[in-house]
């Protein structure tokens, strides 16, 4: 069984996507794959916001463009109301499509430069017509009014505006379809810092009022931590740890979390800045380390790290899971 | 550290003015910017796109473009800046003052092995011979921590990953041995924990050749941590400047104030409300006779709409632009009077909660 | 999630969100300071020019640009090649012209049409006449009418199917990429003039023949640039956006990567035309081109050794029309790539 196991997921709760031995890979060819997700397995709860984060490469953009099936997904489930949206194809994924709506991480390359953002707001609308709620002007320039546009600027398209208004045309393109989950790839990297808190100030909102449930994908550990319940950290396509946001911040386990919170500018008061030191490269996703996959860089590994994959452990009875043979500051209860 | 007198100053700027002549009118890039740089100090300029940050960073290094309208003085080690570049002086910018760039990328030659391109420089600036130069090459390269030099020199840029090959343009930039680097951006391209490599690396090569740095970056955080003095710019103009501890604990310009909120903390528990600026920066073109920052500010009064305010305060110490500024007693009276009319002078409409109180 | 509930959040949201002041004067254009320029505007001036002489020129005082042609067409076996090609070989849009032009010259026709023959550009004859005496400027403005619909036909058809093949292909990429590639890579080696003589020798030379040849040779390359530009915008995450909403495939195609398509594709469309007409210009030089009035049919009538020698105004006076007319036509292509290549490069 790979390293993450089944042991994240939760049975107890209302649970709206669960997402089991995730696994992608793309070609890259001479017979090569990139393993780029492997057997990941978390579940997101109704109403609830999950953070994925973790350093490029690690996937965390994969997993959320696996889910709305912008990718091919090589093994796995991923069950969402009885669907699994790892097997549906062509009409029957269609017709699940506007349940899940995405937020795209660079604001004016997610709007057709060649279109009014009316247009673009009520493409949604457009192609499913009455069966996503009635098209209307008035249902759209809400919309617009709901995330900070305003509507007498419809007729412009999407040059005219600045990053921050495109991420709310954005946001409003989603919404329009009346989505159950929001998936957030980066929606903030791309913007100017004093810009930033308007558009996640927004989501909150927005996931407020319309009781989405959010999967928040990024790479600045403060961003996910603001907006999530629940974290996962990976690295090298495997989970290394999943929590409740602020236990997991403040009791990390894995030393790849440590090392990530202290290499923050301004670190985490929970960790040595001194753990932020990891050394070496990022391994080849092509060929993965064998075992637990942060054995070439970490400074606890030993022997059983090389050999042996670590499966997730739950500490004690709380929402927080980690995968590591050598966890920092150990008192499991299991 | 901090409190440089003009006197002893390595760098220094005055009123340093920069414009665009455009299709639309004239881009007010930078704005009388002036402050000074002690030998062996570094200084972070923190803004957001467009603030004039690297802007700045672009004129000391002679990079502008030829349509720039540049005016100011530039005083570097006693020599005119500004004059050298007229004078065809081309031994000065990569020698004694040099500049690392956000994307390695446009540093390195594609098709040059990277030890050629270090010796490359040593050879035109210092006019080493040719052995020497790729032996010094190497060297630098274990200088910047990279492993294995002897096998990095034979290869490529595309061959090595993003913080290796930033490495690799920072041994560039420290060949000639300068005594001022400029670093624009060096770490937004990467991943945080080569940022942290990256940035302890600046730090030790600093400190080791009582080097002098200016740090460009957007980044609050990263300037805390690694600069004596920090300089904040906003639309073109240096808003306020202090020391890292002065200007997190306690800031006067509104704009830092406000940025400062509006970032979301590691320490803080999730879902904790953010404080967002309204708005979005202003345009540079033909901007008004008034504070840059007055649309966006909750502390804005009729006189921040009437006139720029003037950057002032004790030199070196704590200087700041506002007429109003934060946690002050003035800075007070403006925003409680503001509250109480629940809308700035510039229409902005504000509430009770969030802002400095 | 109601509606009554998204009502009732409207007065939640955030002050801060909205900012009409600011957006209003703060748009932001990334067109700034780019213009098409003075030259760009000369070039469509000219082809305007051009176009409405060509229109029009039937009810302009022009000369007869038949000469003869008073008589019915087929008078004198020795002018049957010539006057008796032009009531033969004209087709849609050049025949409505023919014919108005035949009803309002035909009363005129015999005292001013015909010159002397030979004659260098004069006040009568702007261009000068040419070995039988016809005017050579209004044969000019008549050859434009072949010449223009043959290079707009062309590109038209060139656009359309190149078009619509390239993004299917860049779309789709995978298999269909792989076929429709093939197809234009065909086509890009078979060679283009043996092709065009080969068909225009076997089957008729009509207007719509040699239109319709030369579109067929245009195919291939406008589709590789749609497929390209295809290819390049498809990954863009507007285009996964759409998808993410559910959009099928023709609406994506249509609605979000055919706009964007076309900005290159109409710059190539108008640098395509100008090789169209030139090498419609080249069929009528071997004398396989529309048995009508064209560019290169005139050219072709100076082109003798003793024309050239004595009367270079026959030949030379189409050929620089044709020549600022292909310079018009390549110069606005490249100003309009040049204008939105900026602005698409900001995305």
């Amino acid at each position: 069984m790979a390293g993450s196991g089944h042991a994240p997921l939760r049975e107890d709760l209302d649970v709206l996507l669960s997402v089991r031995d995730l696994e992608v890979e793309f070609p890259v060819g001479k017979g090569a794959v990139v393993h780029a997700v492997s057997s990941i397995s978390f579940d997101v709860a109704e109403g609830e916001t999950l953070g994925i984060v973790g350093e490029s490469g690690c996937g965390k953009s994969t997993v959320a463009k696996s889910i709305i099936r912008l990718n091919d997904i090589k093994g796995g489930t991923v069950d969402y109301q009885g669907h699994d949206l790892a097997r549906l194809k062509g009409e029957e994924l269609r017709r699940l499509r506007p349940d899940l709506q995405m937020i795209f991480q660079d604001p004016i390359s997610s709007l057709n430069p060649r279109r009014k953002i009316r247009q673009v707001i009520s493409e949604g609308l457009a192609v499913w017509g009455a069966e996503r709620g009635s098209w209307s002007q008035s249902r759209i320039e809400e919309l617009m009014l709901s995330v900070g546009i305003d509507p007498k600027f419809g007729d412009r398209r999407a040059h005219q505006f600045s990053g921050g208004q495109c991420q709310r045309i954005g946001i409003a393109r989603a919404l329009a379809l009346d989505p159950k989950v929001l998936i957030c790839d980066e929606p903030v990297s791309a913007l100017d810092v004093s810009v930033q808190a308007q558009v996640l100030n927004l989501l909150e909102d927005m996931k407020k009022r319309y009781g989405l449930t959010l999967l928040f994908i990024s790479h600045d550990l403060s961003v996910v931590k603001n907006v999530s319940d629940r974290i996962i950290v990976m690295y090298l396509g495997k989970a290394c740890e999943i929590g409740n946001a602020n236990e997991l911040y403040e009791h990390p386990r894995h030393p790849y979390t440590r090392a990530l919170l202290a290499a923050v500018p301004e670190p985490a008061p929970t960790v040595d800045v001194s753990e932020g030191d990891i050394s070496g490269e990022l391994p080849s996703p092509i060929n993965p380390p064998v075992g637990c996959r942060f054995n070439t860089r970490c400074s606890h590994a030993t022997e059983v790290c090389f050999t042996e994959e670590p499966a997730m452990q739950r500490v004690g009875d709380s929402d927080h899971y980690f995968a590591c043979h050598h966890p920092v500051a150990v008192s499991i209860n299991a | 550290m901090a409190g440089a007198h003009v006197a002893q100053a390595q760098l220094s700027v005055r009123d340093l003015t920069v414009r665009f002549p455009t299709g639309r009118g004239t881009v007010q890039a930078v704005n009388g910017v002036t402050f000074d740089l002690a030998r062996g100090a570094s200084l972070g300029i923190v803004g957001e796109s467009g603030s004039g940050k690297s802007v700045t960073a672009k004129t000391l290094m002679n990079l502008l473009p030829r349509t720039a309208e540049v005016s100011g003085d530039v005083i570097f080690e006693g020599e005119d800046v500004r004059q050298l570049a007229e004078q065809g002086r081309e031994h000065f910018w990569g020698v004694k003052m040099t500049m690392v760039f956000q994307d390695p990328m446009t540093s390195l030659n594609p098709v040059k092995k990277c030890g050629e391109q270090i010796a490359e420089t040593l050879r035109y600036h210092l006019k080493r011979a040719k052995k020497t130069a790729l032996a010094e090459a190497e060297d630098l390269l274990a200088q910047v921590g990279i492993p294995e030099p002897g096998k990095r020199v034979d290869q490529y840029p595309h061959e090595l990953s993003g913080g290796l090959r930033q490495r690799v343009v920072i041994a560039m930039a420290l060949a000639c041995e300068p005594s001022l680097l400029i670093a624009d951006e060096p770490t937004t391209a990467v991943d945080v924990t080569v940022q942290k490599h990256l940035l302890d690396l600046l730090d030790t090569l600093r400190r080791d050749r009582g080097m002098s740095m200016i740090l460009i970056t957007h980044d609050l955080g990263v300037a805390r941590g690694r600069c004596d003095e920090i300089a904040v710019m906003y639309a073109g103009r240096l808003v306020e400047r202090a020391a890292p501890q002065t200007l997190f604990g306690d800031s006067r310009h509104p704009y830092t104030d406000a940025l400062l909120r509006s970032i979301p903390r590691i320490d803080q528990p999730s879902h904790t409300r953010l404080e967002p600026i309204p708005g979005r920066p202003p345009e540079l073109i033909n901007p008004p006779e008034q504070c840059a920052y007055a649309p966006r500010c909750r502390f804005a009064q009729a006189d921040c709409l009437e006139s720029i305010p003037q950057i002032s305060g004790v030199a070196g110490m704590h200087e700041f632009a506002c007429f109003h500024p934060a946690n002050t007693d003035r800075g007070r009276e403006a925003l409680a009077a503001n509250l109480a009319l629940g809308r700035t002078a510039a229409g902005l409409e504000i509430t009770g909660s969030g802002g400095s109180s | 999630m109601s509606d009554a509930d998204a009502n009732d959040g409207t007065s939640a949201v955030e002050p801060v969100t909205i900012d009409d002041g600011m957006v209003d004067d703060g748009m932001v254009d990334h067109a700034v300071g780019k213009k098409l320029g003075v030259g760009f505007w000369i070039a469509v001036g000219w082809l305007g020019v051009l176009v409405a002489t060509v229109l029009f020129a039937p009810y302009l005082p022009f000369n007869d640009p038949d000469k003869l042609a008073a008589g019915p067409a087929r008078t004198g076996p020795s002018l049957d090649n010539w006057v008796g090609t032009a009531a033969l070989g004209r087709d849609g849009l050049a025949r409505a012209g023919s014919g108005a032009r035949g009803a309002l010259g035909g009363g005129v026709r015999a005292e001013r049409a015909a010159g002397p023959a030979r004659t260098g550009p004069s006040l009568d004859n702007w261009f000068g006449t040419d070995a039988l005496g016809r005017d050579v400027f209004a044969r000019t403005v008549y050859g434009a009418r072949v010449s223009l619909v043959v290079g707009f036909i062309a590109i038209a058809f060139g656009m359309v199917v190149g078009g619509s093949l390239g993004l299917v292909a860049g779309y789709f990429r995978g298999r269909v990429d792989q076929v429709i590639s093939f197809v234009f890579f065909t086509l890009l080696s078979f060679p283009g003039l043996i092709l065009a003589l080969l068909i225009t020798s076997t089957f008729d030379r009509t207007l719509r023949t040699v239109s319709l040849t030369l579109g067929v040779l245009a195919v291939a390359p406008v589709g590789r640039l749609a497929r390209a530009a295809t290819l390049v915008f498809a990954e863009r995450e507007f285009v996964q956006a759409a998808r993410v909403i559910g959009a099928k495939h023709f609406r994506i195609m249509t609605r979000e990567l055919l706009p964007v398509v076309l900005i290159p594709m109409a710059a190539l469309a108008l640098l395509g035309m100008g090789v169209a007409i030139v090498a419609e210009g080249g069929l009528a030089f071997l004398q396989l081109s529309v048995e009508d009035i064209s560019w290169g049919v005139i050219i072709n009538d100076g082109r003798g050794i003793r024309d050239l020698q004595e009367n270079p105004h026959v030949a030379l006076m189409p050929i620089g029309v044709m020549f600022l007319t292909i310079l018009a036509l390549n110069f606005a292509g490249d100003r309009v790539r040049e204008y939105f290549d900026v602005r698409e490069t900001a995305f």
